[in-house]
């Protein structure tokens, strides 16, 4: 019982969450104080023994280089299109079903939901052969096309679920309002649900499109030309074999990162809404 | 005319289900084909029976690599899943700074898994890396830790490279569960004279366990079946094989070896795990309050 009285004592103390969050959030953002210091070094100062934390002559010659000479403008934009294309095909085919999923009850629309929830799980991994062959014999490799379909399939289910739980909250008296005025049940879909619902939409999308950000196995097997690699495959090449070029790989890190930690930061209480209501709600 | 309004439901899902059906189910039986066919691009392509899951399973190496895809994927989930729940707990407690904090802790989600790995790689390096150096700075250990040379080590680097990108969502999962737990019950319990920890186990656990619980098995099933992190920190699996897990093995058939047979079953061999975790994850996710 003493024990459990001084434990509490420390769990019940106001400072205690404070200094148990500080440590943590230390520890998640050490790796981007460290790729931030680092995108400042030169080659050299990278492979010092025992290493600098400060860079010692602070040079911006390193974020230049990775700007202008390794092509990452062309590989942030190929990442923006197929993010941006695979979420746009994925949000205006999923809304749809999605609605209909969570407002009407039909024949086998449970067999339809739990078919979405199968297909989530399914290890993007093993369907990257089978993608790989499919795409090969449409001539779609090394194709922008390609990457966008491979993310369909990746995000589509997820989304939808995500959406359907949206949905599912949704005031029904809206609709139902709007269907006794003498609207019809599409149009009380397009004029009332979405324009209501567009920032929640918006921020499952902007999920949607982080997650599209992320993959990395899908480019770098589908696309070989480097005008077309988005910039996950990029990064990849920093590193390489024998040599790694760490400063311009942290670089090119903060490039990639700032788009999504954008998104992220000025989004965070919508996609906070976005993800609980549709992966917690039912 | 009118449809009905289930007619309707039906009609308006159409074209979605089309599209789930083209993009994930078929390409899905077409793996399945794939996996019963001789297919190593260097003999013709023929049909191959159950051979390619014989060889599988009777690889040497399958209990070890089964082994280390076991100890990866609940390693990660564990750590994921202590840090979170202490996250939120503490995000919870607090009102000042609570969005600063909570921005912090979100940061990781930002970056892509690939980076992450090269990132911590780098950050574990015995000599270059920062964390052995601060360590032998503090007298905690005399020797850099070698992520390169100990099986062990390399094991752990990955796990917290994993673990570091998925505690986000988790923390942000739990969080939400526990601030859906209505205040009074909170009161209730207190004037019952209920402390901390009663409070922890009879009223928070209880009342959030359902978000957890799923939000844990959707971290336990991408941990399981995303091998970025292990790529792109431990190339090749790493020494001694240490960090060689279903998924490496299956994007090595695939990408160094072109078997792609093989590589089809093990694709078919990692879904059935993947499944079978989320199997559960269904399960819990139809379950009726």
């Amino acid at each position: 019982m003493k024990i459990r009285k001084a434990l509490l004592k420390i769990v019940n103390h106001r400072a205690t969450p404070y200094v148990v969050l500080s440590v943590i959030s230390f520890f998640m953002i050490t790796p981007f104080i460290w790729m931030g210091l680092s995108a400042f070094k030169t080659l050299s100062e990278t492979f010092r023994c025992p290493p600098t934390y400060f860079p010692e002559n602070p040079t911006l010659k390193t974020m230049s280089e990775a700007w202008f000479k390794a092509p990452i403008p062309t590989y942030i934009i190929n990442s923006l299109i197929v993010c941006l294309g695979s979420t746009f095909i994925i949000i205006i085919a999923g809304s749809f079903t999605a609605y209909a999923l969570s407002q009407y009850r039909y024949k086998g629309s449970n067999i339809a939901l739990g078919l979405f929830l199968f297909t989530r799980i399914i290890p993007p991994l093993s369907l990257l052969l089978p993608y790989y062959l499919m795409l090969m014999k449409l001539h779609l490799l090394n194709t922008r096309i390609s990457v966008v379909l491979y993310l369909i399939y990746l995000n589509y289910p997820l989304i939808v679920w995500l959406l359907k739980g949206f949905f599912d909250s949704f005031p029904r008296d809206l609709t139902d309002a709007a269907i006794a005025d003498g609207c019809s049940r599409t149009g009380a879909i397009i004029r009332i649900v979405f324009p209501v619902a567009a920032t929640s939409i918006g921020a499952i999308a902007v999920i949607g499109f982080l997650w599209a950000w992320n993959e990395f196995f899908a480019p770098f097997l589908f696309i070989s030309y480097d005008e077309l690699k988005p910039i996950t495959v990029g990064i990849y090449y920093f590193v390489g074999d024998e040599y790694a070029y760490w400063n311009r790989m942290c670089a090119a890190g903060i490039y990639a990162v700032i788009p999504s930690l954008l998104f992220f930061l000025l989004a965070q209480k919508y996609i906070v809404k976005g993800l609980t209501s549709g992966a917690l709600k039912y | 005319m009118k449809i009905s309004n289930s007619k309707y439901g039906a009609i308006l899902s159409v074209p979605g289900l089309v599209l789930l059906l083209i993009w994930v189910l078929i390409p899905f039986f077409y793996l399945i084909y794939l996996s019963f066919l001789r297919y190593d691009n260097m003999s013709p392509v023929v049909f191959h029976g159950f051979a390619n899951y014989k060889r599988v399973f009777q690889d040497s190496a399958f209990p070890s690599i089964l082994a280390h895809t076991f100890i990866f994927s609940f390693g990660s989930t564990g750590l994921t899943f202590l840090t979170s729940l202490i996250l939120a707990l503490c995000l919870n407690k607090i009102v000042k700074g609570s969005t600063f904090f909570r921005s912090l802790v979100i940061m990781p989600w930002a970056v892509p898994l690939i980076l992450s790995g090269f990132l911590w790689a780098w950050m574990f390096h015995p000599s270059f890396g920062p964390i052995s150096d601060i360590l032998i700075k503090l007298k905690l250990i005399s020797e850099p830790l070698n992520i390169y040379k100990n099986p062990k080590m390399s094991m752990a680097g990955v796990i917290i490279a994993d673990a570091w990108r998925r505690i986000p969502f988790l923390a942000i999962i739990t969080l939400a569960g526990f601030q859906a737990i209505p205040e009074e019950l909170y009161d209730a319990a207190k004037v019952d004279g209920a402390d901390s920890f009663h409070i922890f186990r009879y009223v928070s656990m209880p009342l959030a366990s359902r978000p957890v619980l799923i939000g844990t098995l959707i971290t336990l099933m991408f941990s399981f079946r995303s091998i970025d992190v292990i790529y792109s920190m431990t190339p090749g699996g790493g020494y001694a094989k240490g960090t060689y897990v279903l998924g490496t093995y299956l994007f090595d058939y695939m990408y160094e070896f072109l078997n792609f047979g093989l590589a089809a079953s093990t694709s078919v061999i990692l879904s059935i795990f993947t499944l079978t975790i989320g199997s559960f994850f269904i399960y819990y996710t139809l379950k009726k309050r």
